[in-house]
């Protein structure tokens, strides 16, 4: 099995709701969120400071000419990768991949802040938190999950546009694509990203004056 | 008299921004000395908890009462005494699980650092930032002495004014207006800034504002969102649009902004601002044009179908395409797609009758809804609000006046939620009201003039209009009295202020005016410091009032949330939501028993039928149709339009720092054309001016806003000097007199120019 988010953009609506569920449920620190809504094709002020995702720009692959901004998104955070980068490097053990449900975990009381997985995720989706000297992820609500309950950015996204699938069974096949238009997934796929990508689209028709 | 216009360079200069506010408090030594540091912006407590499994949290039920179409059901998670985290209830198929990002940083807004703590008093003067902590019992002192010197002096209460709204809706909330029913004859600011004009519309067409249940979207077959952009509004009707979507139904949405709505329909149609009653008239006489109205339905349910159609067979539609700015065609097509589509529906937006034009453009689209028989349908209906579950007792607000009480003469009662209802007494005198619209003006040139303005439940200078009058009307009151649960830019003219409780430190119960689910909020956690809740406060006052002078006030001098929450529920609203006591809701909440507005035909107009022609518009002098009036004439270059953000409901929420960490800073979004004749590019930062006031901001260049029309998202920061009110004057919109007491603002009539800076 490897869990994975399907973050399907048709019906996101940009409206942060999953990244402030996430806040709600773990109070990450300011200037940390495990979740970040993203939005595709705007150059306009997509946040680099994380190092969230290398920025490259929609356009070039996009079948409309310019997507208008501030109005199509992607909601990502850690991607439960299946060959995790961040696994490989932690020298203490606190990064794991659980053999069943393909969740990264990340554990706090075992992590030494050495700050391997955030160097090594090609996503940005480790962050270093100063305050404590150690790193922190999305661990896909584990807890959550094992209580039955879906995580948190799942259960209050008012669309549906994250859901929880497996990408191993077949019946989620033709769930979404590996492309998350924008954005070079390329230059991660050596760690096999799980997320999973539904393209947006325009409105079949656009009158403007 | 007003004192703008303000010169760039003052503006700047008079900014500080809410941390350098607090930092000038903290030099001066009254504030310094405060055990605790009632103002001091301290780091947030490490809330940080792991999930311990759900079974580990003692759950509660709340709602949020914050203006919002959703009015989530909320489960709150409480260890230790301490909120953990929220979830949307899961009972309401509306809420479905989760709020709205605005909803989930909760957590935060209680446990805010930033929250106002102890009852505090401005010892230097208004907006002199000099404050010290004073006692409950001190401050009720000050506020009962003055109250009472007031009645002697002028030998009535008319002095003492209220300004409430919608920073908090729960039923008993409405017991700020019963503690002023209590002492007196009072003045209020009545009316609302919000959806007046609309209002008044929906009452002239079918006698009141009744809209169909939104969950029922999911089988419309047809629906336009006129002006309406639930994508950021209201989250939750979203999946509703996108069900019927997938089955099939096409969603249209017309707005001059490329929306989050937008971009998520079939179609969207940008239509020049001020025209959407015209094009609504223009698809009316297309549809009857092509015989293909309901002849039946029209035949038995209207008044003045026949003066309609004449008025229709005199408009012209190539007068309809110049001026909405559409193709004939275009214009057909989606009339005849909506009079072919069975069952369609429109939503109508607030922002559509913020308009000096407003009142008579929603009756021009309850008309087109009206003609396809859409009225009284299953699925289909002119959506625009309803408070068809708020028939509460509102036993919080009806409180007598004391013996012999003096008052206005000639007053006439107004009001919205039920306003107005049980238990007042209506004798020769009655309280003043004046429009809350233009607060400002009122209290400059109240006569008998306003001594003393309590706020309660808003923030006033984020929410009115023409600041620089504001600032010189507040400096005029001899007390003004601010209840909130953060300082901000109201709080900076008051002489005292008060801590109020959040919705989890009170029993209250809410309804929605857009979906059919009751909720209540349970005291999940304590008070958090001194804060208390408004009838608290109001049963405070009335102790203090009553031993200086006996008999001074009504209102109960013990009040316990949870027992007055009880009070409110009656037989009505146990049969409408199908349970027998208002404890079941602690189970989760309910919803009211399926209605289809007007499915009866009987609407609740003199005529009893749904009325094209209306003698009421006549009598307060509008036009008897819902004919086309021309939109407000522009007087400077740019139209300022100035939506809702998702971030924020009004002043509310964006102070909290996890919001901040999504949504930074305010930009004026400006179209490329006008950005490129203004050599303004993305990141720039601008002077955006007014006639009544000026911002400076950074720009955001978009293709998403017509040229000649910039926009500004209605919202208030903590760290920044962004009000756009600042801009807007208080011109007013057509209607809202005939319901709520004044007419509505024309918000979206407002014009700026700008340049970089
Ligand atoms: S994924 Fe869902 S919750 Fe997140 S922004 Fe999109 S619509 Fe909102
Ligand atoms: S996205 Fe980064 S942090 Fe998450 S599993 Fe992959 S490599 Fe690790
Ligand atoms: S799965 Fe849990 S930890 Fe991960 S983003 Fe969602 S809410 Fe946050
Ligand atoms: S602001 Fe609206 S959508 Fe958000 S939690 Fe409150 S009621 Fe729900």
């Amino acid at each position: 099995m490897q869990k994975a988010f399907l973050v399907d953009s048709s019906i996101c609506l940009g409206c942060n709701t999953c990244a402030m569920a996430c806040k709600n449920q773990y109070h990450q620190d300011n200037g940390i969120a495990w979740r970040k809504v993203r939005e595709i094709g705007g150059e306009t002020y997509r946040e680099d400071q994380n190092n969230f995702l290398p920025t490259v720009t929609w356009y070039a692959k996009a079948p409309q000419a310019q997507m208008p901004e501030e109005r199509y998104y992607f909601s990502l955070a850690c991607n439960h990768c299946e060959n995790p980068a961040c696994v490989e490097v932690c020298p203490a053990g606190a990064q794991t991949k659980d053999p069943i449900t393909g969740i990264v975990k990340h554990d706090q009381e075992l992590c030494i802040g050495c700050k391997g997985c955030v160097l090594a995720c090609p996503f940005g989706a480790s962050k270093y938190n100063e305050r404590l000297g150690k790193s922190e992820k999305c661990s896909m609500c584990w807890e959550r999950q094992d209580e039955g309950l879906l995580p948190a950015c799942v259960q209050s996204c008012p669309t549906g546009s994250i859901a929880l699938i497996d990408i191993h069974d077949p019946a989620y096949a033709n769930a979404g694509t590996t492309d998350p238009l924008g954005i070079d997934y390329a230059i991660g796929s050596s760690t096999k990203p799980s997320t999973r990508f539904v393209h947006p689209s325009l409105p079949a028709k656009m009158h403007r004056l | 008299m007003s004192t703008h216009p303000s010169p760039v360079d003052a503006l700047l200069r008079e900014g500080v921004s809410r941390r350098n506010f607090l930092k000038g408090l903290l030099a001066s030594g009254a504030v310094a000395s405060f055990p605790g540091g009632a103002l001091a912006a301290e780091p947030y407590v490490d809330t940080k908890i792991p999930f311990t499994g759900k079974k580990s949290y003692t759950t509660f039920r709340n709602a949020c009462p914050r203006n919002c179409y959703d009015t989530c059901s909320i489960k709150t998670f409480v260890k230790d005494g301490v909120i953990q985290f929220i979830e949307g209830a899961k009972e309401s198929t509306f809420t479905n699980g989760g709020t709205c990002v605005k909803g989930n940083s909760y957590v935060r807004r209680v446990y805010s650092p930033d929250r106002i703590k102890y009852p505090m008093m401005q010892v230097g003067g208004k907006g002199s930032g000099t404050w010290k902590r004073i006692s409950w019992d001190e401050a009720m002192d000050t506020i009962a002495k003055k109250l009472l010197a007031i009645k002697k002096e002028d030998g009535h209460l008319l002095g003492a004014a209220l300004t409430k709204y919608s920073g908090n809706f729960g039923i008993t909330h409405y017991g700020v207006e019963g503690m002023f029913s209590s002492i007196g004859y009072t003045t209020r600011f009545a009316g609302t800034p919000c959806w007046p004009a609309g209002i008044d519309a929906q009452n002239l067409d079918m006698g009141a504002m009744w809209c169909n249940d939104p969950e029922e979207m999911k089988d419309s077959k047809y629906i336009i969102l006129w002006g309406a952009n639930p994508a950021a509004n209201s989250v939750h009707s979203m999946k509703y649009i996108f069900e019927a979507k997938k089955k099939g139904a096409k969603v249209v949405v017309i707005d001059p902004v490329f929306t989050e709505a937008a971009s998520k329909a079939s179609e969207w149609i940008q239509v020049k601002v001020g025209s959407d009653g015209l094009l609504a008239l223009g698809m009316a006489k297309i549809i009857i044009d092509a015989n293909m109205h309901d002849k039946e339905w029209l035949a038995k349910n209207t008044k003045g179908y026949k003066e309609f159609k004449a008025y229709l067979d005199t408009i012209n539609l190539r007068d309809v395409a110049e001026t909405s700015g559409l193709s004939l065609e275009l214009i057909s097509q989606i009339a005849l797609e909506f009079a072919k589509a069975d069952p369609a529906t429109i939503w109508s937006g607030y922002g559509l009758q913020r308009h000096t034009n407003g009142g008579s453009m929603i009756r021009a689209i309850d008309a087109l809804v009206a003609i396809t028989g859409n009225i009284g349908k299953y699925a289909g209906g002119s959506r625009y609000g309803h408070l068809d579950t708020w028939g509460f007792n509102y036993h919080a607000m009806s409180m007598e006046k004391p013996a012999g009480s003096v008052g206005y003469v000639g007053g006439k009662r107004m009001g919205e939620f039920g306003h107005g209802a049980a238990g007042e007494e209506k004798p020769d005198y009655d309280d003043r009201y004046l429009n809350i619209n233009k607060t400002a003006r009122e209290i400059l040139n109240s006569d008998p003039k306003v001594r003393l303005l309590w706020v309660a439940c808003k923030n006033t200078f984020a929410q009115d209009f023409d600041r620089n009058l504001l600032i010189e009307a507040f400096k005029s009151l001899e007390m003004v009295v601010v209840v909130d649960e953060f300082f901000n830019e109201t709080t900076k003219w008051a002489d005292i202020v008060l801590p109020v409780t959040t919705q989890f430190e009170e029993y209250d119960v809410n309804v929605s005016y857009w979906h059919y689910w009751l909720s209540i909020n349970e005291q999940a956690i304590k008070p958090l410091h001194e804060a208390k809740n408004d009838l608290e406060i109001a049963a405070l006052l009335s102790k203090k009032l009553n031993a200086l002078e006996k008999g001074s006030c009504t209102f109960p001098e013990y009040v316990d949330t949870k027992q007055w929450t009880a009070k409110e529920f009656n037989a009505g609203i146990y049969e409408k939501f199908g349970i027998s006591s208002w404890e079941e809701l602690k189970n989760g909440p309910v919803k009211a028993k399926p209605v289809i507005p007007y499915a009866d035909g009987k609407f609740f107009t003199p005529s009893g039928k749904y009325e094209f022609y209306s003698e009421t518009s006549k009598e307060y002098g509008w036009k008897a149709l819902p004919e086309y009036v021309e939109v407000r004439k522009p007087y400077d270059k740019f139209r300022l339009t100035t939506p809702h953000s998702r971030f924020s409901l009004h002043s509310q929420f964006q102070n909290l720092d996890w919001m901040e960490e999504f949504n930074a800073e305010p930009f004026v979004y400006i179209n490329t054309k006008d950005a490129t004749d203004k050599r303004v590019e993305t990141g720039d930062i601008v002077a955006v001016f007014s006639k009544v006031g000026l911002l400076r901001v950074k720009a955001k260049v978009t293709d998403n806003v017509p040229s000649g029309t910039v926009m500004m998202y209605e919202q208030w920061f903590n760290n920044n000097i962004y009000n756009v009110n600042e801009l807007v004057d208080d011109t007013s919109s057509d209607m809202g007199a005939f319901k709520t007491g004044a007419p509505g603002v024309a918000l979206h009539d407002a014009y700026v120019n700008f340049r970089k800076i």
